[in-house]
């Protein structure tokens, strides 16, 4: 009999229990990190797809471009994309996500390291990665400790760009993982040069307030609940029988008070070191980046809840948080201000489209987690799929793995990758008759949706546009 | 021929720390600073069991958490039968916990320790001739009192200590001699004698010391590239906000002829423990007394923070995670009253009474960041 009553729903929940709140089960949730489904079919929120960059046909900034080049006509290739981030130079405005100590992902990030290092990227460190796989000696010879990241970044650098970030959450907290870095001699030089920044977590996009969620099994549960994490079931009862265990981390506590504090405090600690903070899709946004930016942080990383998908509960997916889209909403308003702080956006990016429509919305720079760990990954018949399908499908009983070495052929994935996107951004933005990114404005987007358009005071693509290209010929002639 | 021998440099020293420690120790005019070691000690014990009343206790060497206030200085862990120990970096919960509890048993609330303490400091510090990162902190706390009856026993302690070591000169001259040569290099005054204090130590308000600096750098700008050439260091702006870098503190403490406190930092500047005033928010009630002739800080104490409705926001300023503090944390709930408290630096009181010029050399086996010896 079909029926539009949530029927199956409630009997999933019913059999399952606290299991059929993630979107995946048990062992399978290694595999969330390769993306899980955002809105679960349902579409609910506006996203950058609903703005368009239109292009116009009198450019007087190509024609100024073309006296510089004196002897030729400007292409897209002459779009110069390096920019100033937080005090670090680099050449695109995409910094590699902060990302923490996932098999899959650690496996490869040291390759991302060099590749973003050769790239002139940023490079972010996320959580627990020193606890899980070790501070400079491998805890397990395959992965590569938190220090191969680091020294494999800065062996590979391109003098005068890039810059590392570095997380440090509970257990790392614990360990006193910052403290550690800064006075490791090994990195002396490096703070001297001002490349490192410290960054704070203060949320993550699809979970907003939550907190960080992962299976593990019972050895690390024990050893986690020694340094504070909740952990469900309690894997000290014996009487407990399961094999995974769920650890619930903190979101930490913030109020206005704190979070400035935190900030002159990390500043006062480790001046040679820069302070970002990554904050998530809160309501307060506004709010956050004006407290953080008068205690003098050096960069702000917004979270969009399309962020940070991997293991979060399928209520939060669908129903917590700002959209991406809606975070860039609270940029305008910032900039509009006047705050000027370096703001980078993330939550779904892939392609160069999106980052031009944010920097034309006033960011600095868009960072990517997810489709760096894809694009790592990138061999033919990209194993990690195939393995989740033997496994969903039940022709295999436990996870294994085919282990590629890791190999230059990484690198040159994520090359490929981050090739792609400069290209399409050159591509777009030499369209708009501009070169450099601070050229970017709102004038170069418009709006597919009546509503979009008036929230971001852009013109709806389908009303009369005239009025803009008279804005824009005042603008440029000023 | 031992480097030491001669009219030594820091850097001379240096190099005989990493070559051959035994010749430094070896070397008579070291054996002076060790006896005046000796006598900085009694003279800080006899004042504080004698005078003032103040109780010894042995301080705790190890513990599930210690003092994480120490800017950018690393603790150490230990394994403690399968849990994860500290060394101490500084026994300042230990010294609320006896203080309050000595007074419940009805005896004075006065406590003192010689506690050994490490930090990992930050490398940057091995240029300050005043860090290491192994050192005995002279370490007391007093039950219902504040930041201001502190600064009067810290002033009573470091009085006496004058007036025991001016008793000494014999003792220190020719330690005096022998380094009179890096007095000018390092930025310390010439020293001639002991003289005990006349008046009463100077207290500024931190505000009040930023604008002297400030107006001290507006008048002569020159000032800060001195301090960049002869530090090797890049100096930051002077911001009110935020603790005061210890090179300004070498411009502030070059500047006076006798000891001085600096009281009210802002909020940003120091660990969770410091107590925040009531009625002036942002604004800390504790105190550093600085030696002068460009010796810079000797000890750092304050009224603390003591309901642990106060104490959990400023824990999460310094981003701690709760569950490390809970035997803290379930005390101050149970048993927390106001205490004020302070540590003085025994190998930075030993350093400026025999002028030596840099704290390295009031150990016979230091430990200087990022330095590798015995």
């Amino acid at each position: 009999m079909p029926t539009d009553y949530p029927y199956a729903q409630i009997i999933r929940r019913a059999r399952k229990g606290r299991e059929a709140i993630y979107p995946y089960k048990g062992d399978e949730s290694r595999f969330s990190v390769f993306g899980a489904n955002v809105s679960d079919k349902v579409r609910k929120f506006y996203t950058l797809e609903d703005l368009m960059i239109t292009a116009p046909q009198f450019t007087p900034h190509r024609l100024e471009k073309s006296f510089d080049l004196i002897s030729r006509e400007p292409f897209f290739r002459d779009v110069d994309t390096s920019v100033k981030i937080g005090g670090f130079n680099t050449k695109l405005p995409i910094v590699q996500a902060s990302m923490g100590s996932p098999e899959d992902w650690n496996i490869v990030a040291d390759l991302s390291a060099k590749a973003c290092a050769q790239l002139g990227l940023i490079y972010g460190i996320g959580e627990n990665v020193a606890a899980t796989w070790g501070y400079d000696e491998r805890v397990n010879k395959k992965q590569p400790c938190l220090m191969d990241r680091i020294l494999e970044y800065f062996e590979n650098r391109v003098d005068g760009y890039g810059g590392i970030l570095i997380q440090q959450n509970e257990e790392d907290a614990q360990n006193e993982l910052w403290n550690k870095i800064y006075s490791d001699i090994r990195l002396k030089d490096y703070f001297d040069e001002g490349l490192i920044a410290f960054e704070i977590k203060g949320g993550q996009g699809a979970k907003s307030g939550i907190g960080g969620e992962k299976i593990v099994d019972r050895e690390t549960a024990l050893r986690l609940q020694d340094n504070g994490y909740i952990i469900h079931p309690d894997p000290s009862d014996e009487n407990i029988d399961v094999k995974l265990y769920e650890r619930h981390s903190s979101p930490d506590i913030f109020t206005e008070e704190i979070l400035k504090n935190r900030i002159l405090k990390l500043r006062n600690d480790y001046p040679r070191a820069k302070i970002w903070l990554k904050t998530g899709p809160y309501r307060d946004l506004t709010k956050v980046i004006r407290v953080a930016t008068d205690a003098g942080i050096d960069a702000i990383t917004i979270d969009g809840k399309e962020g940070g998908t991997g293991m979060s509960p399928t209520v939060a997916l669908q129903n917590l948080g700002l959209p991406t889209l809606a975070c860039l909403r609270s940029v305008k308003k910032i900039r509009e201000e006047g705050i000027e702080t370096s703001i980078i956006l993330s939550g779904r990016f892939f392609d160069g489209a999106q980052v031009v429509k944010a920097l034309a919305l006033g960011v600095n720079a868009v960072a990517m987690g997810r489709p760096f760990l894809i694009a790592a990954n990138a061999y033919p018949f990209s194993d990690i799929f195939l393995m989740f399908n033997l496994y969903k499908f039940g022709w295999m009983k436990k996870i294994g793995r085919i282990v590629f070495p890791p190999s230059q052929r990484n690198i040159n994935y994520i090359t490929n990758f981050v090739e792609t996107i400069k290209l399409e951004m050159q591509l777009l933005i030499s369209s708009l008759g501009k070169y450099s990114l601070d050229l970017l404005g709102s004038e170069d987007l418009m709006a597919l949706k009546k509503d979009l358009a008036d929230s971001f005071e852009l013109k709806f693509i389908f009303d009369d546009n005239e009025a803009s290209l008279t804005n824009e010929s005042i603008k440029i002639s000023t | 021929m031992a480097v030491v021998n001669e009219k030594s440099s820091n850097f001379d020293f240096l190099s005989s720390l990493t070559s051959d420690i035994g010749q430094i120790i070896a070397d008579p005019a070291m054996q002076r600073v060790y006896e005046a070691y000796d006598k900085v000690s009694q003279s800080m014990r006899s004042y504080l069991s004698g005078q003032e009343g103040f109780l010894e206790f042995k301080p705790p060497l190890i513990g599930p958490v210690t003092d994480p206030g120490t800017r950018g200085a690393k603790q150490t862990e230990i394994e403690f039968y399968g849990k994860n120990y500290k060394f101490m970096s500084s026994g300042i919960l230990y010294k609320q916990l006896l203080a309050i509890n000595r007074q419940k048993a009805g005896y004075p609330g006065r406590i003192y320790f010689f506690a050994d303490n490490l930090r990992m400091e930050p490398l940057e510090t091995a240029n300050t001739d005043r860090h290491l990162a192994e050192f005995i902190q002279v370490d007391l706390e007093i039950v219902d009192a504040d930041h201001f009856d502190a600064m009067e026993v810290a002033e009573g302690l470091v009085r006496n200590v004058y007036k025991d070591m001016s008793k000494h000169e014999e003792l220190l001259k020719p330690i005096w001699s022998k380094f009179e040569d890096a007095w000018g290099p390092r930025g310390l005054t010439p020293r001639t004698e002991i003289k005990v204090p006349s008046k009463q130590f100077k207290k500024y308000e931190f505000e009040e010391a930023v604008a002297i600096l400030q107006s001290h750098i507006d008048e002569n700008p020159i000032v800060i590239s001195e301090i960049e050439e002869r530090f090797k260091i890049k100096v930051n702006k002077l911001r009110p906000d935020m603790e005061l870098p210890w090179e300004y503190e070498w411009l502030l403490s070059s500047m006076h002829e006798e000891p001085f406190f600096i009281h009210d930092y802002p909020r940003g500047a120091r660990g969770f423990y410091d107590r925040e005033y009531e009625d002036k928010k942002g604004y800390l009630m504790d105190f550093d007394l600085l030696f002068p002739h460009g010796y810079g800080e000797a000890i750092s104490g304050a009224a603390r923070e003591y309901d642990h409705r106060k104490v959990i926001p400023r824990m999460k300023e310094s981003g701690e995670s709760l569950g490390k503090y809970k035997w803290y944390l379930d005390f101050l709930h149970k048993h927390g009253k106001p205490t004020a408290g302070f540590g003085i630096g025994l190998e930075r009181t030993v350093r400026y009474f025999c002028a030596l010029p840099s704290i390295m050399m009031a150990l016979p086996y230091p430990k200087v960041p990022g330095v590798f010896n015995p």
